[in-house]
């Protein structure tokens, strides 16, 4: 008897479940009806947000999936996390999305840069939310990708990945891997006419990205080319270090893990390597200056990367300083949070502007951004979603030098620039998988 | 030549690290018959202990300052291990041994996301005064570094092995292991036994971790390197002290020999087959040797 009431009790726990659930799906679609309404379907509430009672249309709900705990891109994932919060705090005191609220601490998720994990704290949250403010990593992105797609949800990346520019629902900020390393080498090529370049990579999306345009440009240039596949893991770089110490080329493109990065720059450099690095910027953190590897950084070491970094005068990295207040560290993790926010604020804005705030209206919006706004963050031409991948990419890169004085440890030496190469090449797919 | 005798130094710098990891998995092996899983968080913790030791000792003259950090880092994950010991390990004695296995995974866990807290975001200088210097050994670049590593692991070698043949307590801890019944029946208490091996697993974890650090410094995935220690034990056999030393050192010369000279005599096998060349050896040698090159052969009556 009492395992009948038990089971009675918990068929019954299901129902009423599976109707709340239902009933959260109708209620945002409250603005269904009525002439000039904003239609809604998922992610958004006719309720305001909790912390912002004044914005009384309704609240947005973003989601956040990032690798905020034990992943190894943890020290670039918390400041990016953190700044997304402000920037959208931000969104929300200028009178938010046309008076919609938006959301996005609620829904925060550590993938621990686990593609499975990613999956399933993604399955969690995907009923709730509109669009996702973040999703880092591209092997994990990679995980979710087909769902996104199919369910029209619109998605931050936290990646510099070509793949990125055949994707509609990804909205990347930027220019990508593949073609930084390209303005790297013809960097390079200006500055100190390299014979032979190598690209020391890991595997995946990655790694294998910057190498394929490192190729290219290589090629282009008339220079030599190698690529060296390492795995991560300090322990693991014997080979790497050996086949630059072995090979002596003049230029090596880096794409690995800031430790790694110590690893095979300072080992290197210790058994008498004189050649240069350019690194893309998930391979820079810091407290590389300090680590053992400090001199040969100093010595051998160049920076590429996507945007200016933390302390650059344009009107956003002023706001983004200001709205992050003195007492934050800076760091380039901010700065990529930030940058990545603008046009997922576009595209909200357009699909409001719109009348449509379903996942297919804020697609639709995206599609209609032919630029976006990054308050000088980026090239004026960049945020263009509605042409095609050769059309929409970012291209230009910039240059750092590893400088003490600066609080992310890199300053500028050449500001956004587009290499020969970079300039005239055209994607029919991502580089990786060419 | 110079570059064969360069790898080799590499590899016996790296091979040190390995070795007192293995030691510390062995030692706790041998008391508890257990393969415990929180050694990686212990080289982290300890890394990390002597990298904040040593910051804030820098008033005392190099190297001296940083030595005392490391003893006084080892001394603190020692007790970190006791307590760790006395409060969830002791109260599942008896229970199966994985069940004691799993725990330690999650005491793993549990201190790394800790220690992962005082990391904060930079990579972390572990504050050693040596860098990447090296010195001229007749024609061979060898880091100082590396030379501190292997003769700090030799003498901490040394102090171990006479500390189980001639003290007291080693050899109580070597009764235990033996037959932990008799022993107790003999008047020796297996409950210090227990705890002597995990403050000594957690002294040598930490001493490891800092040594690792030395290269690179610390960043939240240097416990990876702890899962090292796995094939070396198995290679040496997994009760047995000096086939956890050889072991150690095996697997680190391994890697750097592969390392230097795969690329040039064997490409078709990859450009990196060194990180997996430990577990090939390893494989090699329990098919000629199940039981490892020195470990106790097990007598299984059906």
């Amino acid at each position: 008897m009492t395992s009948r009431t038990t089971q009675l009790l918990a068929g019954l726990s299901a129902l009423a479940l599976i109707a709340t659930g239902c009933g959260r799906g109708d209620s945002g679609g409250g603005g269904g009806g009525g002439e000039g309404a904003v239609r809604t379907d998922v992610g958004v509430t006719a309720e305001p947000c909790k912390d912002t009672p004044n914005l009384t249309k309704g609240c947005i709900f973003l989601g956040t999936i990032s690798d905020l705990t034990s992943g190894p891109f943890k020290a670039l994932a918390v400041p990016i996390t953190e700044a997304q919060k402000k920037f959208w705090e931000r969104v929300n005191k200028s009178g938010g999305i046309d008076g919609y609220g938006v959301d996005v601490t609620t829904y925060v998720r550590d993938n621990k840069y686990n593609p499975e994990t990613h999956n399933q704290v993604y399955q969690e949250i995907k009923s709730k939310v509109l669009g996702l403010a973040q999703t880092l990593g591209s092997p994990t992105t990679a995980a979710i990708i087909g769902d996104l797609g199919d369910n029209n949800i619109v998605s931050v990346p936290a990646s510099w990945t070509s793949a990125w520019a055949f994707e509609d629902v990804i909205l990347e900020s930027g220019t990508n891997y593949c073609l930084e390393s390209m303005n790297a080498i013809d960097y390079a090529v200006e500055q100190f006419k390299p014979k032979s370049v190598m690209a020391v990579h890991y595997p995946g999306d990655y790694g294998e990205d910057a190498a394929a345009g490192a190729k290219v440009a290589a090629e282009k240039n008339g220079l030599t080319f190698e690529a060296v596949e390492t795995a991560s893991g300090q322990d693991n770089q014997a080979g790497a270090i050996n086949a630059v110490n072995s090979k002596k080329p003049d230029l090596v493109i880096l794409t690995t893990g800031p430790t790694d990065a110590a690893v095979i720059v300072g080992q290197t450099a210790a058994r008498g390597f004189t050649g240069k690095y350019i690194g893309t910027s998930p391979t820079w953190n810091p407290g590389l200056l300090k680590s053992p590897a400090g001199p040969a950084f100093k010595a051998l070491y160049l920076q590429s990367g996507p945007w200016e970094t933390f302390t650059a005068d344009t009107p956003g990295h002023k706001n983004m300083r200001e709205i992050l207040g003195a007492g934050v560290t800076g760091n380039d993790g901010y700065t990529a949070g930030w940058v990545w926010s603008y046009p997922l604020q576009a595209a909200l804005k357009k699909a409001v502007e719109n009348k449509d705030l379903t996942r297919e209206g804020l697609l639709k919006a995206v599609k209609q951004l032919d630029k976006v706004d990054y308050e000088g963050m980026l090239p004026a031409s960049a945020g263009n979603f509605s042409g095609d991948a050769n059309a929409g990419v970012v291209r230009e890169t910039m240059i750092a030098k590893p400088d003490e004085s600066s609080p992310t440890g890199v300053s500028t030496v050449k500001t956004f620039f587009v290499g020969p190469t970079a300039k005239d090449y055209k994607f029919d797919k991502p580089c990786f998988q060419s | 030549m110079t570059t064969f005798l360069q790898a080799v130094a590499g590899g016996l710098g790296q091979g040190s690290v390995y070795a007192l990891l293995a030691l510390g998995f062995v030692i706790i092996y041998k008391s508890m018959r257990v393969v415990s899983f929180a050694q990686p968080a212990f080289m982290l913790a300890g890394a990390l202990a002597v990298s904040f030791l040593a910051e804030a000792l820098l008033g005392i003259p190099s190297p001296w300052g940083f030595f005392l950090a490391l003893v006084l880092g080892a001394v603190g994950v020692a007790l970190l291990g006791l307590g760790i010991e006395r409060t969830v390990i002791r109260p599942m004695v008896g229970k199966p041994v994985f069940v004691i296995a799993i725990i330690t995974l999650g005491i793993d866990i549990v201190v790394r996301l800790v220690a992962n807290i005082f990391i904060g975001l930079d990579v972390r200088p572990v504050g050693d005064p040596w860098g990447l210097n090296s010195i001229n050994l007749g024609g061979v670049q060898v880091q100082e570094r590396h030379i501190v590593m292997l003769v700090t692991t030799v003498l901490l070698v040394a102090v171990l092995f006479s500390f189980f043949k001639y003290s007291r307590l080693g050899l109580a801890m070597r009764a235990a292991s033996f037959n932990q019944e008799t022993a107790l029946a003999q008047g020796i208490s297996v409950g210090t036994v227990f705890a002597t091996s995990w403050a000594m697993a957690g002294a040598l974890a930490a001493v490891a971790g800092t040594f690792q650090a030395t290269g690179a410094g610390i960043d939240q995935n240097l416990w990876i390197i702890g899962l090292k220690a796995l094939p070396a034990i198995i290679l040496g056999g997994l009760d047995s002290l000096g086939g956890a030393v050889i072991g150690g050192f095996t697997v680190g010369l391994v890697e750097s020999l592969v390392a230097t000279y795969q690329g040039d005599f064997a490409p078709w096998l990859g450009q990196n087959f060194s990180v997996v060349s430990a577990y090939v050896v390893m494989l090699l040698v329990l098919l000629v040797r199940p039981y490892g090159l020195f470990g106790t052969k097990e007598v299984e009556r059906v």
